[in-house]
Parts: structure tokens; sequence; C-alpha cells
């Protein structure tokens, strides 16, 4: 074998090894230029995945639109979003009325819920198990800044972890590194909400000697500023306190199906206006 | 190397779309994967490395997880194809099938290490292996299919003109 053969192989080996894990301590130290490749990519990418998702979501209107049920569809958009908009309504109002009943008079339930807000429209997610994450169509130029919170009409879909010119990258609160500081509705009892990959979180350090039941609503408690307060993150799937430790094992389901999201939210501050008289 | 390449990343990407526009949520598969494997059983290792370079960047421009964990797990990918190809001199589809498998599940343990040292999930946690055992499985079975892909890309090329360094010119007579 010529010399230069013989050591292509381990030659190989070694340089791919070293790129691979430059590459990833580069990652880790949250690298500048690691970014702007990330950015490249997406921007390269994401207009042909926004092209061909309005081709598709342009086809299936006019089948389901026209074709399929004239003016049936248009109804039933509206009576759902209808119905949508009262449920979050409920939330709202049984927020003010446990507010009421623990004496916060000072409180004025005149609540300013009109947060300033950028309209975005989801164009990708990442297709692989291993994180959650979805790619929206407004970046830099349109103001969005890294930690935003992103909302669904029906509550919390995740943050803004990265930021390209023209798109931004999604964290969904189901992903693995994603945690927000939340509680339960019902009973006010605090928990970390943690991502738990597929479509779950869990609700942690909540002690076993708090009352938390299947199909409570878990909220943003405001507190670290991640969230607007009050804003729904999902409900109580699954309570358990056999397990050994101190803390309860609770699983929580987001209220937002975050594998079919269209439309979003960025709030553009991330706390909720209350005005005292 | 260039035509390939570019013709391979565009396979990789209208696959990359297909996932996020039709498959997902319903599906998941490791089709990019599947796509890498086949491509590195042909002789050419620089063609394999640098798509598998592109398709790692594509698929951790889109995670949340650090960037390098889908190249390092490409790379994986690229080794064990050559692997197979230069040992096992694999010719029949089905034990090509059952190499894509192994590599497939050699990824997975690669993948889970990573993102275990990284502090992202516990090691193989229960819940995690038989969805991505699921997937691995569904992934392999598809094989044939990939197979079949990867030979359409060269003879297309053929087809505009493009031939590999390695292939003689066709005849042509002398003075036409």
């Amino acid at each position: 074998m010529h010399p230069q053969g013989r050591y292509r192989t381990p030659l190989l080996l070694v340089l791919t090894l070293l790129l691979v894990f430059t590459v990833l301590s580069l990652s880790l130290k949250r690298s500048p230029a690691l970014r702007k490749v990330q950015g490249l990519v997406v921007a390269m990418t994401a207009p042909g995945l926004e092209g061909l998702s309005y081709v598709g979501r342009s086809a299936k209107q006019l089948w389901l639109g026209y074709f399929y049920l004239v003016g049936v569809r248009r109804q039933n958009a509206e009576l759902q979003r209808q119905l949508e908009e009262f449920k979050q309504r409920g939330v709202h109002f049984q927020e003010a009325e446990q507010a009421l009943t623990r004496l916060e008079a000072l409180l004025d339930l005149k609540r300013q819920v009109a947060l300033p807000v950028i309209g975005a429209r989801v164009i990708a997610y990442d297709p692989t198990l291993w994180s959650r994450s979805a790619i929206i169509n407004q970046g830099k130029a349109q103001g969005v800044k890294e930690g935003l919170p992103v909302l669904a009409p029906q509550g919390i879909v995740g943050r803004i972890v990265e930021v390209y010119p023209e798109y931004s990258k999604v964290m969904l609160i189901v992903d693995r590194k994603s945690s927000a500081d939340a509680m339960i509705q019902r009973t006010r009892v605090r928990g970390m909400l943690k991502g738990k990959g597929g479509n779950r979180g869990s609700l942690e350090f909540v002690p076993k000697s708090a009352d938390v039941q299947v199909g409570d609503l878990v909220l943003a408690s405001g507190l670290v500023g991640l969230y607007p307060k009050g804003l729904v993150f999902g409900k109580v799937t699954a309570a358990n306190k056999k397990n050994p430790g101190v803390f309860q094992e609770i699983e929580v389901t987001p209220s937002v199906d975050l594998s079919t999201l269209e439309e979003v939210l960025v709030v553009k501050v991330a706390t909720l206006t209350l005005t005292e008289p | 190397m260039i035509a390939p390449l570019i013709a391979f990343s565009l396979v990789g990407l209208l696959i990359f779309y297909v996932q996020n526009l039709v498959l997902f949520p319903y599906v998941h598969l490791r089709l990019l994967a599947l796509l890498l494997f086949y491509v590195g059983l042909r002789p050419s290792l620089s063609l394999t490395l640098a798509l598998g370079l592109v398709l790692g960047c594509l698929q951790d421009s889109y995670a949340t997880t650090p960037f390098g964990l889908h190249l390092g797990a490409s790379l994986v990918l690229v080794a064990m194809a050559r692997f197979s190809r230069r040992r096992l001199l694999l010719q029949q589809l089905g034990f090509q099938a059952l190499a894509g498998l192994a590599a497939l599940a050699l990824q997975e343990v690669y993948l889970q290490l990573v993102t275990f040292m990284l502090g992202y999930q516990p090691l193989f946690s229960h819940d995690l292996i038989r969805v991505h055992g699921m997937e691995i499985l569904g992934t392999a079975a598809l094989g044939p299919l990939m197979h079949l892909l990867v030979q359409l890309v060269p003879d297309a090329l053929r087809g505009l003109g493009w031939r590999p360094r390695s292939e003689p010119m066709p005849y042509r007579p002398f003075g036409e």
C-alpha cells in the first residue's frame, strides 16, 4: 500500500472527530459564526418550504372552501374561532374571580390584555424526534428578538431562541431544553414546567402535599418574566404521588396542538399591564 | 463530484420538504440518514462526506439541539457505509437493508450518548427507545426504495451529459 494511502483512513477519522467536537464545543459557546451558518441554511431552505406550503395551502383552501362545502367551512372556522376566544376569555374571568376572592381589591380588573404583538406564520418544524422547534416567517427585520414569548389563540407555544434576518426559530414548550415557571390555576401551587419531548411536559418540584388533580389548568406564573402571567400552558393529564422522593410526578399536555400550528403571535413585551386605581 | 453533490443535496432537500410538509407530525422516518447511507455505498468517499456535511447542517439548522449533533451523526453513517462497502462487499438489497439497519442503530447510540453527555436527556430513556426503535425499523424497511432513488440520480445526470471521471467517454467515430 502506498504510504499516503495507509494513513488516509486514520487521518480522515481524526480530522472528522476534531471537526465534530470543535463544532459541538463552538455551538455550546453559542458561537456567532455557527449562528450565521444556521441563519444562512435557514435563509436558503426556508423560502422553498414557505412557497411549497403556500401552494399546498392554497390548493387545500380551494378544495375545502369552494369545491367541498361552499360557505359552511367559513362559518365553521368563524364559530371555532369564537369558541376559542370565549374559552380564553373564560380562563381570564376565572382568574379575575379568584383574584377577587383572595381580596386583591387593589388589582384593577380592567386587565389590559392588548399586548403589542407581531403576527407570524409557522413555515417549518424540526422533523426529527430530537428537539421540538418551529421556524416562523418573522425575523430581526420585523423586530423579533430572542426570548420573546410566542402564543396561539389556545395558549402558550414557546419562545424565540434564534433570530435570523427574515426568520426566527421558536423553541416549543415541550422541547427538552424548555423550562418555565408555572402554577396550577385552581390551587395556585407553583412548579417548573419542563418539556419532555413529543407533545408533553411535566410540572416539576411540586411537593406531594400540594393539591393537584387531573384536569387542572396550568398557567404561566409570570414570576420569571418569560411568559405573560395567566396565559395557559396546558392541562394536567396525570398526577402521581406514589413515586419515590418528595415531589409529585405531574404530566402536562399543552392546550395548543404544537404539531399543527399555522398562525402565531410573537409578544413584543413579556409582561401584562396591570393598572392600579 | 460537484454535479452529483448538488443533485444529491437537492434530493435531500426535497426529502426534507416532504418530511416537513407531508409526513410531520404523523410519520417519523430518518429518510435523510437512509439517503446518506446509500450514497455512502457508492464509490466516492468525498461525495459522501460532503453530502454528510450538507445534510447534517440542514438538520442542525432546524433543531434546538447543539449545532454539530446531526453533523456528527451523519459522519457516523458515512463511516458505517464505508465499512459495509469495503469489508462486507454488499451487493444484495437484503444485506444492504440489514447493514442500513445496523448503521441507523449505531447512529442512534451515538445520538443518545452525545445528547446524554450534553445533559439534554437521560441515557436510553424507556419511552424514547420504543418510538426511536420503530422509527429506525420503518426507515430501514424503505432501504430498497432508497437504493433505487440513489441509482436514479446518476442515471438522470448521465442523461444530462455528465460522466464520472472514472468512466471513459463514449466512443465517437473519428471525423464526426
